[in-house]
Parts: C-alpha cells; sequence; structure tokens
C-alpha cells in the first residue's frame, strides 16, 4: 500500500480498495461454489465432470491455446467498457459497436487486390469507424436531447443488429454456399497466426495496445481526467469548467471504436468469412470483465483470462456430458451481482476504517 | 398497405403488440414513481414467460401455472430490491445481471427439462383463453374491435386502472411518491423508505411478470429463448414517454403496439423481415428524442419566464 511516504500508514481508501479486492476474490468463490453445486446436481459423474471442467482447460497446449483466442476480442471490448463506465456513460451499444465492427471491416476486407499491411488497416479503420458510430449515436442524443443512454442504447443493439443481418443477407452473402455468409476475406487482409498449429492471432498483440493505450488514456490524460471526473460527479465537473457533454460523446466514440475494431480483428484473425448470425455478447463479457477489473483496463487481461478459462472449461463440460454452456452466463451474472454488492463485507470494512483512524490518532 | 392498416386483423395486432409493452411500462412506472430504474425487468419477464408454461405444462393447470410465472416473477424482482436496498448495489449493474442471468438461467432450465435450447414448443403447456364479451355480441364493428382478444389485453387494461388507483388513491401510493420525490422528507414523517422502495420494485415484477406471461402463454404458444426481445426496455421508454402518467404511458404503448404491429404488417408486403422489425426500435429513440425536445423547450420557457419576472423585479 502506498503512503504519503511511509510505508505503514494507510488511508481509507487503501482499506476500501482492500475490501473491493476481498469482495472480488469471494465473489468468484461463491460463483465456482454454485457452478459445483450445477453440476452435481445434474452430472451422473460429477466428480469426473468437475475435474474436467477446472483442470481441463489445462490439460493440453491445445485448450491453453482455446483460453488465448477466447481472451483476444474480451481485451477489445472489456478497454472499451472501462473506459466508458469510469466516464459514468452506461452505453450499452459496445455490443453491437462489436458486431457492426465485424461486418465492417469484412465489407473492405472481401475487396481483392490491396497490399498486405494496407489492407488489414484499411479494414481496421472501417471496423473503428463503425463501432464509433454505433456507440456515438446514443451518446450524441443523451448529450443534444437528454434521451437515457442506457435505453437508447439497447434499441441501438437491436437496429445494428437487424441491420448487419439486412446487409449480409441481400447485400454482402455469397449466393454459392449452401448457408449465409459473406465472399471469402482476401488474404492480404487476413491477420497472421501468431504460433503455428494455434488459432492465436495478431489481434492479441493489437488488444494488448488497445489496453495500454485506454490504460495511459484513463490516468495519464487531460480528457482521461475529465472523464474520471464526470463519472464521479457531474456537478463537480461542470462547476470546474469541464466540458461535460463534448468529452462524454469523445469517449463514447473512441469506446465503440475499440469495440469496432474488436470485431474487425476478431473476425479477420479466426474467419475465413462473416458468419454471425446475430450479437455475438462479446459486449456483454465486457461489462462483466470491467466490474472484475473496478473499470481498470490494466487489470482486464487477467479478468478476460478467467471468463475464457471458464467458458473453455465449459465448452469441455458440454462435449464430455450433458451440462448446457450457458452455464456460463449464469457464473457471470452471479460474478457481477456479488462483486458490485458494496453491503457484502461492508460492516467489517467499515470497523477496519474506524480502527484505522483511531490508529492514527494515537 | 392503407387496406391492412384499417383491417380488423391489424387492430387485433395492434392490441396484441402493445399489451406487452403496456405492463412492462406499467411496471416501470410503479417502480419510477418510487425513484428506482430497474433495468432488469426483461430478466424477470423472462423467468415468469418461463415459469408459467413449465408449471402450468406440469400441473396441467392454467392458474397454477399463472401463480408460478408470478411467483418466478416476484422473485426476480425481490432479489433486484435485495441487491439494491440491502446490498448497496449499483441499480443498473444488477439490473443487467439479472438481464444475463435471465436470459442464461432460462435457457439452461429448458435445457435441463426439454432437451431443447431453443423453444419449449414440444410441451403442451396452457394458454390463457381468447374472451367474448357477451353484451357486444350483438353490435357489429364495436364487437369486432373490443371483443374476442386474449384474456391477458382485458387483464392490461384492469392493470392500468389499478396502478392508477395504487399512485394516486392509495395510502401506499402516496407513500411511493413521496419517497420517489423526497426520500429524506418522506423519512422525517416516519416513512419506512427502504420498504417502501422494496414494495414498489415487487409490485413492478409482478406486473412486469404479467407480460412475461403474456408473451409465452398467449403471444405465442411456448416460450422461446430471449422472446422478451428488449420489451421491458421499450417499455421504460413508454414510461419515460409518459412523464410518469399512467394515461399518457398507456397511449405511448399503444404508439409502440402500432409501430410492431406496422413491422408484422410490412413484412405481409415483403419488405425485408430485417428491416421490418427495426420500426418498433427506431420508432422508440425517435419517441425519445421527441420527449427531449419538448422537455429542453420547457426548461427554456421556464428559464425565460424567470430571467423576466428577475428583471421586472429589479426595476
Amino acid at each position: 500500500m502506498k503512503g504519503l511516504g511511509n510505508k505503514s500508514v494507510q488511508t481509507a481508501v487503501d482499506i476500501e480498495r482492500r475490501y473491493d479486492f476481498y469482495r472480488t476474490v469471494l465473489s468468484i468463490l461463491i460463483a465456482f461454489f454454485i457452478t459445483i453445486i450445477l453440476i452435481f446436481s445434474i452430472s451422473s459423474v460429477p466428480l469426473k465432470d468437475l475435474f474436467s471442467f477446472l483442470v481441463g482447460p489445462w490439460q493440453s497446449l491445445y485448450r491453453i491455446s482455446n483460453i488465448i483466442e477466447k481472451v483476444i476480442p474480451l481485451l477489445f471490448t472489456g478497454a472499451a467498457v472501462c473506459l466508458m463506465f469510469k466516464g459514468g456513460q452506461p452505453n450499452l451499444a459496445v455490443e453491437s459497436a462489436f458486431y457492426i465492427g465485424a461486418l465492417a471491416g469484412t465489407a473492405v476486407a472481401t475487396v481483392q487486390g490491396i497490399p498486405p499491411a494496407i489492407h488489414f488497416l484499411l479494414c481496421a479503420a472501417a471496423g473503428a469507424a463503425a463501432g464509433a458510430v454505433v456507440c456515438g449515436i446514443p451518446a450524441y442524443l443523451g448529450v443534444r436531447f437528454h434521451v437515457m443512454v442506457l435505453v437508447s442504447s439497447m434499441m441501438m443493439n437491436y437496429i445494428v443488429m437487424l441491420t448487419g443481418q439486412y446487409l449480409l443477407q441481400y447485400h454482402m452473402v455469397d449466393p454459392s454456399l449452401g448457408h449465409v455468409a459473406s465472399y471469402e476475406y482476401a488474404p492480404s487482409a487476413r491477420l497472421p497466426f501468431l504460433f503455428p498449429g494455434t488459432k492465436i492471432h495478431f489481434g492479441l498483440v493489437i488488444g494488448i495496445l488497445v489496453i495500454v493505450f485506454t490504460s495511459i488514456l484513463m490516468f495519464k490524460t487531460k480528457l482521461g481526467y475529465r472523464a474520471r471526473t464526470i463519472g464521479e460527479n457531474v456537478s463537480f465537473a461542470k462547476y470546474s469548467g469541464i466540458k461535460v457533454g463534448g468529452t462524454a460523446i469523445l469517449i463514447q466514440l473512441m469506446g465503440g471504436a475499440m469495440a469496432g475494431l474488436g470485431g474487425t480483428c476478431e473476425t479477420l484473425g479466426i474467419n475465413n468469412r462473416f458468419a454471425y448470425g446475430g450479437l455475438t455478447s462479446h459486449g456483454w463479457d465486457g461489462i462483466m470483465l470491467a466490474v472484475i477489473a473496478g473499470n481498470d483496463p490494466k487489470k482486464i487481461p487477467l479478468a478476460a483470462l478467467f471468463l475464457a478459462y471458464i467458458r473453455t472449461g465449459a465448452d469441455i463440460l458440454n462435449r464430455s456430458s450433458s451440462m448446457p454452456t450457458e452455464v456460463v452466463k449464469i457464473i457471470q451474472a452471479i460474478v457481477i451481482a456479488l462483486i458490485c454488492a458494496k453491503g457484502i463485507l461492508s460492516k467489517r470494512e467499515y470497523k477496519a476504517i474506524i480502527k484505522n483512524a483511531k490508529a492514527d490518532e494515537a | 398497405m392503407m387496406e391492412l392498416i384499417f383491417s380488423q386483423a391489424f387492430v387485433a395486432s395492434v392490441f396484441r403488440m402493445t399489451t406487452p409493452i403496456l405492463f412492462a411500462a406499467l411496471a416501470a412506472l410503479v417502480q419510477r414513481k418510487a425513484n428506482i430504474l430497474c433495468i432488469g425487468n426483461e430478466g424477470i419477464m423472462l423467468f415468469a414467460a418461463f415459469a408459467g408454461v413449465m408449471v402450468s405444462a406440469w400441473t396441467g393447470s392454467l392458474v397454477v401455472g399463472f401463480l408460478g410465472g408470478l411467483s418466478a416473477g416476484a422473485l426476480a424482482a425481490f432479489l433486484f430490491a435485495y441487491f439494491v436496498l440491502q446490498l448497496q448495489t449499483d441499480p443498473m449493474l444488477i439490473g443487467l445481471a439479472l438481464n444475463i442471468f435471465g436470459s442464461g438461467g432460462t435457457i439452461y432450465l429448458m435445457f435441463l427439462t426439454t432437451g431443447d435450447k431453443g423453444s419449449t414448443v414440444g410441451i403442451s403447456s396452457k394458454l390463457f383463453p381468447m374472451v367474448e364479451i357477451p353484451v357486444l355480441k350483438e353490435i357489429p364493428v364495436l364487437n369486432s374491435v373490443i371483443s374476442g382478444h386474449n384474456l391477458m389485453v382485458y387483464v392490461s387494461i384492469a392493470v392500468l386502472f389499478l396502478v392508477n388507483w395504487l399512485i394516486y388513491k392509495s395510502k401506499l401510493g402516496l407513500r411511493i411518491r413521496a419517497v420517489g420525490e423526497n426520500a429524506a422528507a418522506a423519512a422525517s414523517v416516519g416513512t419506512n423508505v427502504k420498504r417502501t422502495q422494496f414494495i414498489a420494485i415487487v409490485a413492478g415484477g409482478l406486473i412486469a411478470s404479467l407480460g412475461g406471461m403474456y408473451m409465452s402463454m398467449g403471444y405465442l404458444t411456448c416460450f422461446s429463448r430471449d422472446m422478451i426481445a428488449g420489451r421491458s426496455f421499450i417499455g421504460i421508454a413508454a414510461q419515460n414517454l409518459g412523464m410518469g402518467n399512467p394515461w399518457i404511458t398507456m397511449g405511448a404503448s399503444v404508439l409502440f403496439g402500432i409501430a410492431q404491429a406496422l413491422a408484422n404488417a410490412a413484412q405481409a408486403l415483403r419488405l425485408p423481415t430485417q428491416l421490418a422489425n427495426m420500426i418498433p426500435y427506431v420508432t422508440t429513440i425517435v419517441g425519445l428524442i421527441v420527449i427531449g425536445i419538448t422537455e429542453k423547450r420547457r426548461d427554456h420557457s421556464q428559464k425565460k419566464a424567470e430571467r423576466i419576472q428577475a428583471a421586472v423585479s429589479e426595476k
């Protein structure tokens, strides 16, 4: 704990942080406990299933690479949600920004004959721009017309999903296929794989760069400071001369761009055509990760690793037993609920703060 | 198109589409009066829709199924209330968690009980009956418009009156409004703020449950995954558009109901499904913009009036 030059001094903020950490660990433990109950309640070989859920994901290099693949898109949406939520902007359109980013990237990626690196950059630009627009519309409506961002961004998700499905089915579909999917991506647009034999692609590097960028943006720049001030206290921000509306729109545009970029990287990394039937849930995952990480982008990779691990375990379980993969959603909901429940352990926290203050006085 | 809109089938379609939105809007209204924004109503509606189908199928009784759905919805609302009021959880995040829980939980339970992850189509559950109003049978036009709808359509109108009575005529409603407008003042005259908010959340949850059950036991004949499709959010928008007034809220719900009915009618005219289905969501956003503009204008004229008054009093 950092004190004022003196290691033994701890402030109330330090204690609050420590208790936030306790709550996070406790929530994850409780979620695991409930998962174990769920497994025992429906499995005929519960111990074997429990083992394959908990240990399975680490049992082979292939499965570990599966975990990393799943982490990649979460870095983007997680960072995007951190930025927007920390700035007090509950924009749920990250979900559709990711989807439309993948679709916009696809539109550029199916064009043939552009030199390799430039081709991907163009795709990325298209994806980021599309994502920014999707998150930017509710942001603008919120600032200009006081439309509740929570509701309008939710409506936006449906509108964007339907627009995407329409564009895919009527304008981008490859008619030679038996199912609905776009034309094949030009090889020059695809992201290279980092390790042969796995699907871990270059998106990992871009994702980490996005995390670093968001982290610096939020904690080392004026814009980040303004955004955090707005998130903490809008009135204070207003009276201290911060342009609240402009800042709010800007961070939502940036968040949307990150999510859109994530969609582009994901689809150009692991697929050879666009074939998402609907929204992909990466945005909702991002919200869960931001909650676990306490809106700190630096902690997103670890949180993403956790979610990807559970999901890989659930996939293995789904193949070996009758456990549906939706069990992950249940775990997600429990983790979000418990981490956000500030009332848990609050008495202990309060006592610790009082005790600390008294010790300071003495 | 015009023929389609003025047909009897279209009117019936508007009733069908408006009902779940009206329930969702009234739920949001009761909660809003207590100054609670519960975006978890989506999850509450899903749980109620699923429980209603399953319990009615198991017991073979519509009434027991109905009670099962209500209890499931109430339980979900209770969870929301407990987390928000007792455990000081951010209402938005716990609402999102509840929605994720509702989506995942219902699919999980559906798979365990029916082996299907898409819908409960294979299960013979009970449905709310269609109601013919006896006296109206003799009157030709009125009969075709007002009579012959699903029971829940009439229930939604009854709930509208009930909510109006609850909020403006009952003691509890007075308390709810007092807590919503100024919690500290309400507490100072001895109102238990937390308990009142608790009641408002659960009452809203019960109303939302009715909407959820209508979806799976009237609107459709089975539960299918994520079948609420944002209707609780449209309900919140309708409530916003209604500015907390039950009658205007109903008007807004009908507007969104018409938008959804139009979407269905447009599909019959070979407009691509996706574009047609967008209509209600776009209408919702447009509605919210309109309310935003009018409120701004009102604020503006109020400020202008204040300025003039200040200028006059200075003289």
